[in-house]
Order: C-alpha cells, then structure tokens, then sequence
C-alpha cells in the first residue's frame, strides 16, 4: 500500500506543474471577474440599505444562492468529502445536521426576521429593550461567532492554496515553499475579502457568492457525474467498493468511524464520545438559525415571501450538494484511496481535488486529469472566498449598526457616517483576521467550526427566539442570555480535550480539561435559556406595547423595510 | 399596530401560523434527534442490512434529506394559501392600501 501512495505522490509532482498553471490562470480569472462584480456594485452603494443589505433588491432564488454559498464552505465542500473518503457514514451524519437545521432558520426565524428588523440580528433583539445594552451584547455575540468562523476559515485557506498548488514540502514554486505558500494564501484571501466588502458592500459580495454557488454546484455536479459513469450509474457498486477499499468494510457505511467511537474497555471514554455526538447533533441543527452571517441575508430580499423563498431556494441547493458530496466522498475512497488521500493531507481536506484528478485521467488522460483538478481547486478556491466575505460583512455591519451608531453615537449617526465606520470596520476586521489566522496557521483550529455553531445556538437563537414570542421577556433577560450562553460556550471549550491536554489539543502542553466533551452545545444551548429566563424573571422590567408592536410587523410585514428604489 | 395586536384577524393570523409551524418543529426536531440518537447507541439497528450494500443507517440519513425537502415545500405550499392572504389583508389595513410594501421608509426604527 505504501507504494501506491508514494506512486500517488510522485504522480502529483509529474503533472503538478502543467496543472498548476491552469490553476494559477483560472484563480487569476476569477479574481478579475469578482472584482470587477465589486466596483460595479461599489457604484451603485449608496444608503445605508444599499451596504448593510445590498439594497434589498435580490430575488429569492438569487439570495438562495447566496445563502447556499454562504453555507457551502470550504470546509463544507473539501471537509465534508474528505470527512466520507475517510471515514465513510460519519461525514454524512455531520452534513445532516447542517441540512435539517434550515428547517429552524426557515418555519422560525427567516421571515419574521426580514419583517422586523432592518440590518442586523440586534434590531430585533433589542426592538423592545433599552438599545445600548443589548445591542452591546449582540455585537460582542456577533463578531465572537464571525471570527471564530472566518479564522477556521482562512487557516483552512492557507492550507488549502499551499496544498492546492500542490506544492510539497521541500520543494519550492515561484519561490515559494509549502509554509510560504500557506502564508501567501492567508494574505491573499484576506485582502479579496476585504477589498469586497469595503467596496462592494452586500451588493458586491452577494454577487460574488452567487457567481461561486453557481460554479460549486456545476463542477460537483461534473465531477459526481462522471463518478457515477465510472460506476454505470451504479450506486450500490460504488459503495461496495468503497467500504472494500476503506479497509474498515461494512462499519465504513455505518456511524461510529469518526463520531461517537466506542472505546474498547474503556466504558467512561465511550459515554463521553456518544454524548459528544449528540452535543455535536444539537449544535449544528440549532445554530444554523443563529448565524449572524446568515441571519442577515433575509434583509436582501424585498419581502418576507421572497425571504422564505430564498431558504428554499437554499435548502435545494444545499440538500442537493451534500448528496452529491457522498457520492465525491466515496468516490475518493475507492478511485484515490486513503493511503493517497492521507499522504498528501491528514484530514483528507484534498480528496476532492484528488479525486478531480483522477477522474479526469480515467476520462481524457494526463490533460483532463489536470484540468478537472484546475476546476475543483478554482472552485475551492471560490468557496472560501464568499464565505469569508460573508462573514466580514456581517460582522462590520454590526460594528457600524449596532455598536457605533446605536451605543457610540445613540442613533444619531448619519447613513453617510454609519457606512463609512461600516468600511472601516470591514479594513479593520480584515486586518485583524489576516494576522491571528497566520499566528494561528500552525494550531490545529478545526474545532473553530463547532464552537461557532455551539454560540450561536447558545447565545444568539434563544434569545432571538424568546424576543420573538415571549411577552415578559426583558433587557435583562437578553442580555444574560448572550453573555450566558457565549460565555458557556467559549468557557467549556477553554476546558475541553480540545484546547488542552491532549497531543492533538490547541496547547498540546499543558492540562487544565475538566470537561470530558469537545463540542459544549449539550450544556451551554440549555444554559444560554437558562440564563435568558432567570434574567427576564429577576428584572421587573416589561414592555407590552412594543412586544405587541413588534409581533404585529412580524407576522403582517407592516413597516417592513422595502427594497431601495433606484 | 398595538391595538391590531388584540384583533380578532391578528389572533387568527398567529393561530394559522402556529398551527403549522409548532408541531412541525416541534416534529422534525424529535425526528432528527432519534436519528442521532440512533447513531450513537443503536448501531445494531442502523447497520442492519436491507439490501445489497444498504443499510438502515444510509436508509434513515436519507429520509432525513427526504422530510427536509418535504417540509420545506408544504410550509411554502400552507403559507401560501393559508397565512400569506391574512397578512397581506392586516398589512393593507395597517399602512393604507397604495402604499403596499414599500411604505416602510417611515416605519419605526428599531
């Protein structure tokens, strides 16, 4: 086996340096043709709806791919298809909880949402409280939630161009060696985000992420579709073949390869890695409707319709692109392998791009090989930048929105100041994220992912959903829910195998876990209600005119905000 | 607005919502977590073969997808018919008829 994949590695360097032309020539024209979206969006940013919600103007299926873009990250397309390659019915487990938690985003909190608020997730939380404190709390949950996201993010990133490129270690390209490379990558992908944010605002990077959902939907379903050719359309024989080639056999094509593992002889580990798969279960299918980044993407749309249409627009998109990504997933397994897989990225992050390749030298040779493999890693490339994107928007529209008119200027800021503190913002966060992510680069930031969903379904979905429909719900009561829940969250992470303790723990060196599982949703979801009621009940304050205001424009849409006229 | 919040058709309005929205939730939520559930301490069960290579794991994983899908349609298919024409009534109403959707340049600021 040892010979395959070192046979697999010297392969990659033979065509690696045709292939990486096509890949550098197809990154440089997707660059070119994403920010020439921008400068056209930046001319038509004007007000404040313009920056923060891109005017309101996008269609439902226009926003739905967004939405799905949004979603379908790198770590999503390369994590989950490298996650199947690996270890079979697991990666597909965890693309399951991501694809029922739209159905929370959707009956709940889309349109209600789009009725009722104007920028961000603060305007409806804090419709019937005292603004400055509230909105204080929901800017720290917001961007809190957006960094940790966009870091998991632009390590990936580094990671991914390095890899993308393929260069190997030892060896140097354009002068580059694999741990330049990485850097490069992180640089480049955090000056793209910015410069689309900063000058696109949501019009730019809206456009940006339905010109990549279009480009992930068409190469996966390419690349699926000449995996199943490979198989006659057969999808029992290419499971079959799969689980032969895992060499774990049947249980590859049943849970517990990755989640949940049972511990032979030790009953405690055991209990604790079944109970992580459920706190795992919670996090993801209740944080999805608690995404800051995705949250905003209702106010796109003209209407609460158009807002619900766009959730199902996207939850085709994204339902749709997961089973195409367990055909991708066992796809690798079979025709690249894990010995080859594994050589090349231990998380398996590059199965998808292998296995572009392979496919394509099974169909037209060497050149298809590296063009196929061009393809996949433009669109990788792709992904992660209008997810990022995303994430800085939303998190410079809360900074400008929530924090620095609403708390700094006391809503008296005007749109012209608020869009450009909202630019600076976007300059300033992306800054910030460059620099952690390359003091992180080396840090095994996997779990950030994890933690992102576990706050947002900790912090910011109870709150928003109590604001919505409990009438004695208070200032109080909100602001200790997101401070309860967020910090829960973080806090059970600081003291979990993940981030010390353990060889493969963020400070492998030390030991201060006391909290037996990886991802806290179990407890800190409960908490974060928890501390929302005991708050609200504890403070005599209540509002009921402005809760009966604000169910009213919830469910009617009367004085919702409209679409910009131009 | 507040005093629509004590009508009649408002109270219509969130029952013809809530009729659909709690039990559904309240439905796929217990769905989904008898599947992890499942996964993490019936795997007897899930790897117990249908047929060929399939088992009721991969099965119960995609009618997972399946129910999602399917919500997703007979929501958008209930509003539609049920809760939309009830909002756009108590909308009209609230911000007079030719001002429609767009009126909301002056509605309350949060």
């Amino acid at each position: 086996m040892t010979t395959t994949a070192s046979h697999a590695l010297l392969a990659a360097e033979e065509v690696s340096s045709s292939s990486r032309t096509l890949t550098i020539l197809v990154f440089i024209v997707m660059i070119a043709v994403t920010l020439g979206v921008t400068v056209w969006a930046g001319r038509q940013t004007k007000s404040a709806a313009d920056f923060h919600s891109g005017g309101r103007e996008f269609s439902g299926m226009q926003n739905g791919f967004a939405i799905g873009s949004d979603y379908m990250s790198a770590a999503s397309f390369l994590g989950i298809a490298g996650m199947i390659a690996l270890f079979g019915y697991d990666g597909f487990l965890y693309s399951i909880g991501f694809l029922v938690a739209w159905l929370v985003a959707l009956l709940l909190v889309a349109e209600l949402l789009r009725n009722s608020g104007r920028f961000t997730m603060a305007d409806v939380l804090s419709y019937r409280m005292q603004q400055r404190p509230v909105r204080t709390a929901a800017a720290v949950s917001t961007i809190t939630v957006s960094i940790f996201y966009l870091l998991a993010q632009m390590v990936g990133a580094g990671a991914v161009v390095a890899l993308l490129l393929g260069i190997q270690p030892g060896e140097t390209y354009l002068g580059m060696d694999a741990d330049t490379a990485k850097i490069v990558g992180i640089v480049v992908v955090g000056i793209l985000m910015t410069l689309y944010v900063t000058f696109g605002g949501m019009k730019g990077t809206t456009w940006v992420q339905i010109i990549k959902a279009g480009m992930l939907m068409g190469g996966t379903i390419v690349l699926a579709a000449l995996v199943m050719a490979i198989y006659g359309f057969d999808f029992g024989e290419l499971m079959s073949d799969a689980s032969n080639a895992s060499g774990a056999g049947q249980s590859f094509l049943e849970p517990g390869l990755r989640f949940g593992v049972e511990v032979p002889g030790d009953a405690l580990q055991t209990m604790w890695n079944k109970l992580d798969l459920i706190s795992l279960g919670l996090a993801l299918v209740l944080g999805t409707a608690g995404l800051p980044h995705i949250l905003i993407r209702f106010y796109t749309v003209p209407d609460s319709k158009a807002a619900r249409k766009s959730v199902n627009w996207g939850i085709g998109l994204i339902g749709s692109f997961y089973l195409m990504t367990l055909i991708l997933g066992f796809g690798a397994a079979a025709l690249v392998g894990k010995e080859a897989i594994t050589a090349q990225d231990a998380a398996g992050n590059t199965a998808a791009p292998q296995l572009a390749r392979e496919v394509g030298e099974h169909f037209g040779g060497e050149f298809f090989g590296s063009v196929m493999l061009a393809v996949i890693a433009a669109v990788a490339f792709a992904a992660i930048l209008s997810t990022v994107a995303g994430l800085v928007i939303a998190s410079s529209s809360s900074l400008a929105h929530d924090f620095y008119n609403s708390v700094v200027r006391k809503g008296r800021a005007s749109e012209h100041e608020e869009i450009k503190v909202a630019r600076l913002s976007a300059f300033g966060i992306g800054a910030a994220s460059i620099v952690l992510a390359i003091f992180a680069q080396s840090l095994n930031v996997a779990f950030l992912v994890g933690l992102a969903f576990a706050i947002a379904a900790s912090a910011n979905l109870p709150t928003l959903l109590l604001s919505l429909f409990w009438k004695r719900f208070n200032t109080r009561g909100a602001v200790a829910g997101i401070y309860g829940g967020l910090i829960s969250a973080v806090g059970l992470v600081v003291f979990s195998p993940v981030f010390s303790g353990t060889e493969k723990a963020l400070l492998p060196g030390i030991d201060i876990a006391w909290f037996p599982l990886t991802n806290p949703g179990l407890v800190s979801i409960p908490l974060g209600l928890l501390c929302a009621i005991v708050g609200t009940l504890s403070s005599g304050e209540s509002n009921p005119r402005r809760f009966a205001e604000l169910q009213v424009r919830a469910l009617t849409g009367a004085g919702a905000e409209g679409a910009a006229k131009h | 607005m507040v005093a629509m919040h004590s009508d009649p058709r408002f109270d219509q309005l969130r029952r013809s919502l809530m009729r659909f929205v709690l039990p559904v939730s309240v439905g796929f939520l217990a769905w989904y977590l008898l599947y992890v559930l499942m996964s993490a301490y019936a795997r007897d069960v899930m790897s117990t073969v249908l047929f060929g290579d399939v088992n009721v794991a991969l099965v119960f994983g995609v009618l997972q997808f399946a129910s999602t899908f399917g919500i997703a349609i007979m929501y958008a298919r209930y509003a539609d018919r049920k809760v939309d024409p009830l909002a756009d009534d108590l909308r009209t109403e609230l911000t007079g008829a030719a001002a429609g959707a767009s009126a909301g340049r002056t509605g309350g600021r949060a």
